[in-house]
């Protein structure tokens, strides 16, 4: 079955209340965990870097299969990966900057992030305009919200719509910075326990490695909220957002205390 | 000065590296048929239409670049560990991981097509004998030139990310923009020239793939040499652009304001390609027109 065909449920996206507070529980009693063994406020931030890659993973419009057929608008490769590609690009930058501080360590993880993105969708657009002769155009709004561009009449027959209009390229770069931006924070974090404990080039190895799973954790978790392809903010399943980040929330708090642990009991 | 020269050197390097790496990597995704767009090669049979097409989607493009480039990294670091000169390290990572390559191009053929036996699609074997061997010959530039820019951010820059770790992070934005540039070219352009140029192929004619060439059916090597001609080159301007600019913002800026010179230099290239963007948009409406009336 093609990405278009599976369509969504009714309420395949509406927020569910009672796994929710299940959800956010579970991540408390973990939390309070992490502050009993002395990492909590690490524990925290590194949670805080977790919730922001799920939001901004729901920014970045993939089209996934349809879009490589020029079916569906967004980028040709599935949602995890392109986020994930997005959100480590930032890492890079971040960890680079590690040693000019907190806040420009951040500043460069998020720019790193959407200067990928933003030469990414650039590109994609660039191929489908000078390389297919197809103008951009969304399937989901009828007028673009910052270029006020109409929709609809752009669309070739038989199609959702092709391209990256300028809103889903917004959000593909607003999606990029808040990957870097969490990604980068998770590092941080990260490398600061560990270099409490350990030398420091073992310290960037192991704080990198963890990072880059916990990042392609969130991102795959993400993912399964978005259910195939998304537009970028404009997009109904944008709003199903919350879910993601609450899940995001419980595993990175579980995955994160897994990654402290390493240190607390050794 | 002398650091800031070496690394604009560098960052001259790593960009042109990046930009052979990007091309040959939608090349060989395109040859070996990887990606979004082989899911009409698989569809294909579905629906009637057997071909000669290589299908060899081991997994989406940035996993498995992801994981032949951190090989290739991860053999070479070891070698290097070992005194080995960093040319032969290299070559011998890279080596080692088209190999692995080649190996899972195979399993991914003989089981993809063979799971279509019950539409009447055959294992062609001289197609597993001739593609495989053009497929690894691409992934080799593509891996050996994202290992060499990962070497250079490891030694010369001075990076703080080993070898491998570097090869993660390169190894799936070169997956990532490869497949999110060529994907397109390949998949709407190349695979339905039987459609209308100018306008995405309809959801109805999915799976109606083009299967015979001027001479007999079409080959994979075939269509690898249609998208090398802008599939591939736009991939590799894509990623090398990333790259260079990457590495050119905290090279040249990093110095200035305590490290915000490269968080601002970023964020200007990043409105200054907005702005083109935008402009891409605005010409295509105006030139191409619309479909229908609204």
């Amino acid at each position: 079955m093609s990405a278009i065909a599976a369509k969504a449920g009714a309420d395949a996206g509406a927020f569910q209340p009672v796994p929710s507070i299940i959800a956010l529980v579970l991540a408390i009693i973990v939390i309070a965990v992490g502050f009993v063994l002395g990492v909590g406020q690490t524990l925290c931030l590194i949670v805080l870097g977790a919730a922001l890659i799920a939001f901004g993973v729901h920014f970045v419009p993939v089209g996934g299969a349809p879009a490589a057929m020029g079916q569906a608008p967004g980028i040709a490769t599935g949602v995890p990966m392109l986020a994930a590609g997005a959100g480590l690009a930032g890492l890079f930058g971040g960890a680079w900057a590690a040693e000019l501080g907190l806040a420009v360590a951040l500043a460069g993880g998020a720019i790193g992030g959407a200067l990928m993105m933003a030469i990414t969708c650039l590109m994609v657009n660039m191929s489908y305009v000078f390389g297919m002769g197809i103008p951009p155009a969304s399937g989901k709004i009828e007028k673009d919200p910052l270029t006020g561009y109409t929709q609809p009449e752009f669309k070739s027959q038989g199609t959702e719509g092709h391209g990256l209009p300028f809103i889903s390229y917004v959000g593909g770069v607003i999606g990029g910075l808040l990957g870097g931006l969490g990604g980068t924070l998770i590092y941080l974090e990260l490398l600061a326990f560990y270099e409490a404990v350990m030398p420091a080039a073992d310290a960037v190895g192991l704080a990198g490695i963890l990072a880059v799973a916990m990042f392609l954790v969130i991102a795959v978790l993400a993912a399964y909220n978005i259910t195939g392809t998304i537009e970028g903010p404009h997009d109904p399943k944008f709003k199903r957002f919350p879910r993601a980040i609450i899940a995001a929330i419980l595993a990175s708090a579980l995955c994160g205390i897994l990654a402290l642990l390493l240190m607390v009991l050794a | 000065m002398q650091e800031i020269i070496i690394g604009i050197g560098v960052t001259a390097l790593a960009g042109a590296l990046a930009a052979v790496a990007g091309a040959a990597e939608d090349t060989e995704s395109n040859i070996g048929s990887q990606g979004d767009p082989n899911s009409q090669v698989q569809l294909a049979p579905q629906m009637g239409y057997t071909h000669r097409i290589y299908n060899k989607a081991v997994s989406g493009e940035p996993p498995a670049y992801t994981l032949w480039v951190t090989l290739a990294c991860g053999v070479a670091w070891a070698f290097l560990m070992m005194g080995m000169n960093a040319i032969l390290a290299i070559v011998l990572g890279t080596v080692l991981a088209t190999i692995v390559q080649g190996v899972y191009a195979t399993t991914a053929y003989l089981g993809r097509t063979a799971s279509l036996s019950k539409f009447g699609q055959p294992v062609f074997t001289d197609v597993l004998k001739s593609v495989t061997t053009v497929t690894m010959g691409h992934a080799f530039v593509a891996i050996f030139t994202t290992v060499v820019i990962c070497y250079l951010l490891a030694t010369v820059i001075g990076h703080p990310f080993s070898l491998p770790l570097l090869g993660i992070v390169w190894g799936l934005a070169l997956g990532a923009a490869g497949s999110a540039t060529g994907n397109p070219y390949y998949g709407k352009e190349r695979q339905y020239q039987n459609q209308k140029f100018g306008a995405g192929v309809p959801i109805s004619a999915s799976g109606n793939i083009v299967r015979y060439a001027e001479a007999g059916q079409r080959s994979s090597i075939d269509n690898g040499f249609f998208t090398a001609k802008f599939g591939g080159p736009a991939s590799g301007l894509c990623f090398g652009l990333i790259v260079f600019f990457e590495l050119w913002r905290t090279v040249l800026f990093e110095h200035y304001l305590a490290g915000w010179g490269a968080v601002i230099a970023g964020a200007v290239i990043i409105i200054i390609f907005m702005v083109i963007d935008r402009y891409v948009e605005k010409w295509a409406r105006e030139n191409y027109g619309p479909y229908t009336e609204a």
